[in-house]
């Protein structure tokens, strides 16, 4: 279907990278950061997410926030894959310094080492941190 | 305007969305679809439905050719069109078929 | 250049609007162009026009409406997140039944599309944040 916005800028596809840092809770930077992403999905740009630091425990498995009042919005990340947003890295060192794998994780990544990541990074046109 | 449902009273917003989406039940459907002149079909239903399959799998409303690529890869290709789904809902599936299945308003955010 | 810059924070409590605005003002000195401001999180309370901070101290949200007027910037408050924050123009107020809308000269309430649209188009996006 072609919405408003797909007229313009036919053909022009920049490389988007999100970074995720922060834990999923406590702040609202996670939770907004995928508002982000779902809507760059619409844009048909090539999108990459990041989870590094505590960002890594956005896409934990079993999270269960009701009791602070939050909705579970991990759930969204596994609705990437229908918005064709499908390049999730996690840093290797992130996840080993809090004792994760991945099979903690809610949805299948890839994991880097630093080094990989910033040579990913340098390929990016566009890159937002969160 | 609070809308009347199976003897009840329920708050809606301006544009008629749920104040409160734990009051959904299929009757508020109906009613909301007969105050814009809407008669609800097996048709509207099956994505109504699937709109709150998704909604409870993932928390969030799909993105409208999300929804359009989803209905098409589950309920077959002449349904996963926007032609077929505007012809169903004509103020937007995102809009309508949302309100009626309970769903959050979108925020308008594209 | 053509620049985009993102500001995350509200004014005061965090530099990052500061920050943002002595970069703008820098980059535009030097002939620069910038294309687009976008608040998101809670940089959409820099367009609240309710802010009066003492008078020995300098008012933030004045200072973007000026600079837009003066340079003709593109303003952009995202929507989804001002919701959440009680930002409104006429037009929200409207919509969500508000009984006033508070947005500040200069600003416009649009859609997260518009960063990701501002990230096509620009050179550089430069987010201030944490």
């Amino acid at each position: 279907m072609s919405e408003p916005w797909e007229d313009e800028e036919e053909g022009a596809i920049k490389k988007f990278m999100f970074i995720n840092r922060k834990a999923p809770y406590g702040t609202i930077y996670a939770l907004e950061s995928l508002e982000v992403v779902l809507i760059s999905a619409a844009f048909d740009q090539d999108v990459s997410l990041v989870f590094s630091d505590d960002g890594v425990f956005q896409l934990k498995k079993d999270q269960d926030p009701e009791s602070i009042g939050m909705k579970n919005f991990s759930r969204t990340y596994r609705a990437l894959e229908g918005y064709d947003v499908e390049k999730l890295y996690v840093d290797k060192e992130s996840m080993e310094e809090r004792g994760l794998t991945e099979d903690d994780l809610l949805v299948d990544v890839e994991m880097l080492s630093k080094e990989e990541l910033g040579n990913l990074m340098n390929e990016q046109d566009v890159v937002l941190s969160f | 305007m609070p809308i009347e449902v199976n003897g009840k009273t329920l708050e809606t917003d301006e544009e008629g969305y749920l104040a409160d989406l734990n009051d959904w039940e299929p009757a508020v459907a109906e009613v909301m679809a007969k105050l814009e002149d809407c008669e609800l079909t097996d048709e509207h239903w099956e994505i109504i439905n699937y709109l709150r399959e998704y909604y409870e799998e993932y928390q969030i409303a799909p993105a409208v050719r999300v929804l359009t690529k989803a209905v098409g890869k589950k309920m077959g290709k002449d349904k996963g069109n926007s032609k077929y789904l505007y012809g169903l809902f004509p103020y937007g599936p995102g809009k309508q078929a949302c309100k009626y299945a309970g769903l959050p308003k979108p925020t308008g955010c594209v | 250049m053509k620049f985009a810059v993102q500001i995350n924070e509200g004014p005061y409590t965090h530099q990052a609007s500061d920050s943002a605005y002595n970069f703008i003002v820098a980059a535009l000195e030097k002939g620069h162009e910038i294309i687009r401001v976008f608040f998101y999180h809670d940089g959409v309370n820099n367009a609240t026009r309710f802010t009066t901070p003492p008078q020995d101290d300098r008012n933030i949200v004045t200072r973007w409406s000026e600079l837009a007027e003066k340079h003709n910037l593109d303003m952009v408050v995202c929507v989804a997140a001002a919701q959440r924050r009680g930002i409104a123009d006429e037009g929200e107020a409207k919509r969500n039944g508000l009984d006033a809308d508070n947005i500040a000269p200069g600003f416009r309430i649009s859609g997260l599309g518009q960063l990701v649209e501002a990230g096509i188009q620009s050179d550089r996006v430069v987010v201030f944040g944490d």
